[in-house]
């Protein structure tokens, strides 16, 4: 049986043929559903070192119906094919399971990444890649410094992460963490995330905030919890320290912003702060449900928003929150998209967003760590604070708009499918459990 | 006989709501629904009246409230049914003197609605048999006040005087309404009757007793028009006169009374008989004093209510059941009496109400002003009339009572004998002499026999015919007969006190009226007019306070900590947040170097706190 | 199934009425009716399949087992008279908003807060329970925020915000709860079970505190209230404190009766505290719909006080109170919105003989406002004497000072009715029309005899709410 891998990769390098013609799109989507189809019958990348199980099945399932959405948005070609190659190289991650494997898909993950924002036409987009371009060059220095590390005090490539081990593999590991990290968005790794999500192409920071960091997130927290977990002692406050750095960090810089791509970004590092609650937790046995359940919610919310906005910034030219007022009466339909991703990323109930963070929040408190999760339950609260702003620019306002540039119709469609995954996720947790 | 006592509980409330209807659809149904079920009230209490031979006791549960019951009980003694026979009886005649008075009302159907309700308040009132239907009773009755008073309520006094009349009384009936949580507490039981006989026994701390008869005192005070909650009463006089008859001559103000009765027994045993004659003091001679001075006529008449029922307080505070409550009998009587009469007079003056532009009426309207005299001659006691007897028992009960004896029977015995002075100057000044304002005189119409001359008629007879039976009052509302006592040398001093200043009035009103302008031009005089005319600035006093002190002070300071620290605590949280924005914001510069720098920085600080956490 | 129904079929309802009736919104009026008519009807249905104690399953979905995470509905005495009061509310609130613009949308969000109150009531999971809790913070936000008054985007976002922040504390304390008693069915956790009662307590407090509202949590209230549209201000007032007073009686009283008994004095200081400062806040006030606004704060101290005594006869008033508030603030608030409609002021300077242009309308107003002030013959006065009765009951004799706050109310109201109802017309008025849509008027008029029905008869709902709080009564009062 041919894995999801072999067939997005295939694709995104037939793809390439396909290029100005009006087959590409149909294809990509038929990749796609055969590589969920290929996920779906358990399926692992054919090479030494990549596993497969349930909880990666699923999320590789969510992750392709996720491209779907983004595939059917998208109309830039090369976008496509980009997508098509991130999202083979996303499953290499989530399959990998020896550190040589995890880490070279995660480099390739990065160089895809990089590629994927290099497509500039504007000096803005030209600033967010390079400065994505460089913290990523400099993550990736760390890592092979840590790997480095990691090998001599005694660790091996070609399997999965040891969970004890000498203070050279401690420092290793840490250093590997680090340079992961910036992948993560986690303060101090942070600072590139801020311009690169707001200046990018929206489409492209859907991908970027949305898919990739997820996919990264739950690929750490495979390879690297079980050693989190021996050493708990360090692990805890360190990784407890930067949650709340990073959560707090991101919910106070989007209050008070603008402009709506910044907020996003803002609220995408805020969340990465959530998930390290997981990291935190990984004591507890809801730690794993956790970030999975986070990364499945996220990947649909935040691709959401985003692919939202760059319909929004498409069809009137949106960028800030004055351009967006009294939008709803302009499209009610995309408003309401657009304000049940905000709202899932808000944490309200019957979204993703809320059971995700219920889980994960959970997870902290069954690993005793109580006041770290009334902060992040205050985080999130905040946060609400520029969601709800960005609503009230919406609903509340009354606002002049220009003609319609374009009429969008299948970008609605791809919001209906993360809408829909929004929603049924936020009502049913079975799937998660399991 | 229960079935009847329910009757008549019920009868007024859907009365008022079908003389509404009624009077919607034609506006004389209403007074003709008023008048039939007033008259069957009336008939309905004297067949209660005539077949009496126990008291009526109807414990019933009102409803449940987890393990407690609240009850709702009826209880009808002699005392509920003379309290009954005044209530219905009045309201009757009252009902039949507004067939006139309110002829060119456009609002009739409320009017009359109210009228019932009114009473039917009353007779919830004084049939109650615990505190809870006590005290609904007592607020029907404050409500329908507030109605009346208001009637007229497009203009802004009767407005204004509503919400007196409201505030005043609910300040006393809180009073009562905590009493109620106090008697539950202490007694587990709401019931005033069993309170008598629990009270006896010494169950109850002297001091809680002592509190809630105080209590249900403050609430008596208020609806009773006693000092110092009397302004309203005044203020209620802008109501129609039918109104000010029933209400505030007749029925409510007793209830005050009427309740201090109820619980006599627990008065004696709280020791708190002293209070209530000392207060009663205070205002009879208030209300005495500055009915003197006042120019309007229902003023006059509302400030001699309030110094009668003060001497109704001072007998029962004196320790005589019995005098007090036979002058609220005498006195709701007479009272209504001159208020009909008052009403007569306004009415036919084109609704005029300043005693200084009557006189020489007695032409124009001569049974008014022969039944008013009888009334006025009642309320200066002077023999046969009924309050000669009561107000001269009150004394007597002052003087012969050691706690009383002094200046509370010196104040009684003043302001018993100056009633003689303001009703004389009310009589004189409205009947005898010579018209002041021609035009008005010439106005003045003269009142129909039918409707309202005869109830005053009817109230005439009575208050004189009642003299001879205040043997048989006195046992219908005590229970049992005073013995007679006399003080040698009382009635020749009464008497000749009472003669001599009646004389000073006939010729200072009637005689040389320039001399009295002149006598109250005096500066002295003048500045004591005031103070009298003004009630002793009583009302100005509570008003003052009420305006500067709870509103402008208190409920100000807490507006202005609302919004200046509760909510302005809220609202800081918006700037705090900005200013942390505005902190995080500065860390990032935006420069992918600072950006490099500062992973590099957390990747060092990362392995220091590595070594320093390996090391540990 | 039946229960699940009505909490998942508005959700659907709504956003099927928001896009197909865009063009007719008449329509949507007729399906919000129909609907909370239903709901009506389902709540009376489940009082005949109420067993004698204990709960009423209605059944268990979308179990996630391994988190204990299961929509498990039941009801009980208390639940279903909550459901009963607030499809009442809601059926009236829908008649009293029958000439509101831009109907379709906010018919769509008052059925879709109809599901979310239902499960709110319903669900016995702590969590489902909470969700349902938040749920209901959404159409609030989009209806004050959208048909509110001049600051109304002020009041919708603090409202949300505020009240978030609090539940914020409620979640924390529901995860503690199950990582205690492992589980979060309230019907199996008990008291005992807990490591940090003491801990879940306080955080359950404040977070349902807030919604209440208690002093000093209570701000955001007025500011939603006075902005919100009038039938807004009384699904507030009667649905969603109420909403908070339930929770602080289920999670609180019931679930934690120990640490309650300890912390009693908290509530009831608290109680106090809010009873005579929203009293005088009220009393200072010219605004006509703050006025009621902190009125309506003023009675739930009232609950508050009541709730603390922790008594069968405390807990049967307290929910006597909430039902009686419920009625009472709600004319109050449809006929200060009225007047407001109007006369365009909210200033009572502004208004005045009102009673001579409306005197159905104002006659309504009146009895409203007697029973905010708690005259016998109301729902108001059966409230206060029962309060009264078992605080002084239970705490002594210093509480007959609840007295005191009816006096306040006597202040506020009576005062208000003389410049906003009676006296001479202001020029204003004179030149305003108070013609009321009958609909609305028939709202009224039913809220109206309610008042008086239930306050001359209050056996007829004693005899359920007695009934909510049977298990104290075996034990002989408190816990």
């Amino acid at each position: 049986m041919i894995s999801a891998f072999t067939i997005l990769f295939a694709m995104s390098l037939v793809s390439l043929f396909f290029h100005r013609s009006y087959l590409l799109k149909p294809l990509s989507l038929v990749a796609l559903l055969g590589a969920g189809y290929a996920t779906f019958s358990g399926t692992v990348v054919p090479l030494i070192g990549f596993a497969t199980n349930e909880q990666i099945q699923l999320f590789e399932l969510v992750l392709e119906l996720v491209l779907f959405a983004t595939i059917l948005h998208e109309s830039e070609d090369i976008t496509i094919t980009q997508t098509l190659f991130l999202g083979s190289a996303s499953v290499l991650l989530l399959q990998s399971d020896t550190l040589i494997s995890f880490i070279l898909s995660f480099e390739a993950l990065s160089i895809i990444s990089v590629v994927l924002v290099s497509y500039i036409k504007t000096k803005d987009q030209a600033e967010g890649a390079v400065k994505m371009f460089i913290a990523g060059s400099m993550a990736t220095g760390i890592v092979l410094l840590g790997v480095a590390f990691y090998l001599m005090g005694g660790g091996m490539l070609l399997a999965p992460l040891s969970t004890q081990g000498s203070l050279f593999m401690g420092i290793g590991v840490a250093l590997m963490l680090a340079g992961l990290f910036y992948k993560l968005t986690i303060v101090p790794f942070h600072g590139w995330a801020i311009d690169t999500y707001a200046l990018v192409r929206h489409s492209h920071a859907a991908i970027l905030s949305g898919v990739a960091k997820t996919v990264a997130a739950l690929a750490i927290f495979k390879i690297f919890a079980p050693f989190l977990a021996e050493h708990i002692t360090l692990s805890m406050p360190l990784l407890a320290t930067l949650a709340i750095i990073t959560m707090s960090l991101g919910n106070f810089l989007a209050l008070f912003t603008k402009n709506i791509a910044r907020i996003l970004s803002y609220s995408s590092i805020a969340h990465a702060g959530y998930m390290l609650i997981a990291f935190v937790a990984v004591k507890s046995s809801y730690a794993d449900e956790g970030i999975l359940y986070m990364a499945i919610a996220y990947i649909f919310m935040q691709s959401g928003a985003f692919l939202a906005l760059d319909s929004m910034k498409k069809e009137y030219e949106i960028e800030t929150l004055d351009e967006l007022k009294g939008f709803a009466s302009q499209n009610p339909i995309l408003s309401f998209f657009f304000t049940l991703q905000l709202f899932s990323l808000a944490g309200i109930p019957l979204l993703a967003g809320f059971l995700a963070k219920a889980v994960v929040f959970y997870a902290g408190v069954d690993a005793g760590l109580w006041w770290l999760v009334l902060i992040a339950l205050l985080n999130s609260a905040l946060s609400v604070g520029y969601y709800a702003w960005i609503i009230k620019s919406i609903y509340f306002d009354e606002g002049t708009f220009k003609a319609k540039l374009v009429e969008l119709h299948l970008p609605l469609a791809s919001q209906a499918i993360l809408a829909v995954g929004t929603l049924f996720f936020g009502v049913y947790a079975g799937i998660i459990f399991r | 006989m229960p079935n009847l006592a329910i009757t008549l509980l019920l009868l007024p409330m859907f009365g008022a709501l079908f003389a509404f209807v009624s009077g919607k659809i034609n506006r004389k149904f209403a007074f003709w629904s008023a008048e039939l079920i007033g008259l069957s009230l009336f008939l309905i209490t004297l067949k209660l009246y005539s077949s009496y031979t126990m008291p009526i006791d109807l414990p019933m549960t009102w409803f449940s409230l987890g393990d407690f019951s609240i009850p709702f009980g009826i209880y009808i003694d002699k005392l509920s049914l003379v309290m009954l026979l005044i209530a219905t009886g009045l309201g009757f005649l009252d009902i039949h003197f507004a067939h006139d008075y309110m002829k060119e009302d456009p609002h009739q159907p409320r009017y009359y609605a109210k009228v019932l309700f009114f009473i039917g308040g009353m007779i919830l009132l004084v049939s109650a048999k615990d505190m809870v239907s006590l005290f609904t009773g007592w607020e029907f009755m404050g409500l329908a006040s507030y109605l009346l008073i208001s009637f007229w309520h497009e203009q802004s006094v009767p407005a204004d005087a509503g919400v007196s009349a409201f505030l005043f009384t609910r300040f006393g009936d809180i009073f009562l309404f905590a009493s109620i949580g106090l008697l539950f507490y202490l007694t587990g039981s709401l019931d005033l009757v069993h309170l008598n006989e629990l009270a006896t026994t010494g169950k109850i701390e002297q001091n809680m007793m002592y509190l809630i008869a105080v209590f249900i005192f403050i609430a008596a005070i208020g609806k009773s028009g006693q000092f110092p909650l009397f302004p309203w009463l005044m203020r209620a006089m802008e109501g129609p006169t039918t109104v000010s008859a029933l209400i505030h001559g007749a029925t409510m103000v007793n209830s005050g009374i009427y309740i201090v009765a109820r619980l006599f027994d627990f008065y004696v045993a709280a020791e708190a008989l002293i209070v209530v004659a000392a207060f009663g003091a205070i205002s009879a001679f208030i209300g005495a004093t500055s009915a003197l001075v006042q120019s309007e006529l229902k003023k006059v008449l509302a400030y001699s209510t309030m110094s009668h029922l003060s001497l109704a307080f001072i007998g029962l505070g004196a320790g005589s059941l019995a005098a007090g409550m036979t002058h609220l009998v005498n006195h709701a009587v007479f009272k209504a009496l001159l208020f009909l009469g008052a009403g007569a007079i306004i009415m036919s003056a084109a609704h005029v109400k300043d005693m200084w532009r009557f006189g020489g009426l007695k032409a124009k309207m001569p049974l008014v002003a022969l039944f008013m005299g009888l009334g006025a001659l009642s309320l200066s006691g002077i023999p046969p009339f009924s309050g000669f007897y009561s107000k001269d028992a009150i004394i007597i009960a002052t003087l012969t009572n050691p706690q009383t004896d002094g200046i509370i029977s010196s104040l009684t015995l003043i302001s018993g004998i100056l009633s003689i002075a303001y009703i004389g100057r009310l009589w004189f000044l409205t009947f005898a002499g010579e018209p002041r304002d021609k035009e008005l005189f010439e106005k003045t119409s003269k009142p129909s026999f039918f409707w309202i001359t005869l109830p005053l008629g009817i109230l005439g007879v009575a208050t004189l015919v009642m003299g001879f039976f205040q043997g048989d009052i006195a046992e219908l509302v005590s229970g049992s007969v005073p013995k007679e006592e006399h003080i040698s040398g009382l009635f020749i001093g009464l008497m000749s006190s009472i003669s001599l200043l009646g004389l000073i009035v006939y010729y200072y009103f009637v005689k040389r009226l320039d001399l009295t302008k002149k006598i109250a031009a005096q500066p002295l005089m003048r500045s004591i007019h005031k103070v009298l005319f003004n009630g002793y600035f009583i009302e100005f006093f509570i008003h003052y306070f009420a305006r500067e002190v709870i509103v402008d002070g208190f409920a100000k300071a807490m507006n202005w900590i609302d919004t200046y620290i509760i909510d302005a605590t809220v609202n800081a949280t918006v700037s705090i947040a900005q200013r942390v924005k505005t902190l995080f914001a500065k860390l990032h510069s935006g420069y992918a170097s600072d950006n490099s720098g500062a992973m590099a920085f957390g990747v060092l600080l990362l392995l220091v706190i590595l070594f320093v956490g390996g090391a540990m | 199934m039946s229960g699940l129904g009505f909490i998942f079929s508005p959700f659907i309802i709504a956003i099927l009425t928001a896009l197909l009736f865009r063009k007719k919104s008449a329509v949507s009026k007729f399906v919000a009716l129909a609907l909370f008519t239903t709901m009506l009807l389902f709540s009376l249905h489940l009082f005949t399949e109420l067993p004698s104690s204990g709960y009423l399953d209605l059944g268990t979905f979308l179990a996630v087992p391994q988190f204990d995470f299961f929509l498990s509905l039941k009801v009980d005495m208390l639940s279903t008279i909550m459901l009963t009061l607030t499809s009442v509310l809601l059926l009236l609130v829908a008649l009293s908003s029958w000439s509101i613009k831009n109907q379709a949308l906010y018919y769509s969000l008052l059925i879709f807060f109809s599901g979310a109150i239902f499960g709110v009531f319903m669900s016995t999971n702590l969590l489902w329970f909470f969700i349902f809790w938040e749920l209901t913070l959404i159409p609030m936000y989009f209806l004050v925020g959208i048909w509110g008054a001049e600051r109304r985007i002020y009041a919708a976002v603090k409202f949300f915000l505020y009240t978030h922040v609090a539940s914020m504390f409620v979640l924390l304390a529901f995860f503690l709860i199950h990582k205690e008693a492992g589980t979060f069915d309230m019907t199996l956790v008990k008291e005992g079970m807990l490591l940090s009662p003491v801990l879940i307590w306080w955080l359950l407090f404040v977070g349902f505190a807030v919604k209440m509202p208690l002093f000093p949590f209570h701000t955001w209230l007025p500011d939603a209230h006075v902005q919100a549209p009038a039938p807004i201000s009384v699904l507030l007032a009667g649905v969603l404190l109420k909403m908070g007073a339930y929770a602080m009686i289920r999670m609180v009283l019931l679930l934690l009766p120990e640490t309650s008994q300890k912390y009693a004095w908290v509530l009831l200081a608290l109680g106090l505290i809010t009873l005579f400062y929203a009293g005088f806040m009220a009393i200072y006030e010219t605004h006509l719909k703050k006025m009621v606004a902190y009125s309506s704060i003023s009675h739930m101290g009232l609950v508050a006080i009541a709730m603390s005594t922790l008594s069968y006869a405390g807990l049967s008033a307290t929910l006597y109170e909430m039902i009686g508030h419920a009625f009472v603030i709600a004319p109050l608030f449809l006929i200060a919105g009225f007047f407001h409609h109007k006369t365009g002021s909210w200033e009572m300077k502004d208004m005045g003989g009102i009673m001579q242009k409306a005197p159905y309308i104002s006659a309504i107003f009146v009895l409203a406002g007697l029973g905010a002030l708690g005259l016998p013959g109301t729902m108001g006065f059966v409230g206060e004497l029962s309060i009264l009765l078992s605080s002084i009951k239970s705490f002594g004799l210093w509480m007959a000072i609840v007295a005191l706050g009816s006096m306040l109310g006597a202040g506020y109201i009576i005062w208000t009715l003389r410049r906003v109802i009676y006296g001479e017309m202001s020029e204003v008025v004179k030149k305003t029309d108070f013609s009321m849509n009958v609909f609305e008027f028939l709202a009224l008029a039913v809220f109206a005899l309610f008042i008086i029905l239930f306050g001359l008869f209050p056996n007829l709902l004693f005899e359920y709410i007695n009934p909510a709080f049977a298990q104290f009564s075996s034990l002989g009062g408190a816990l």
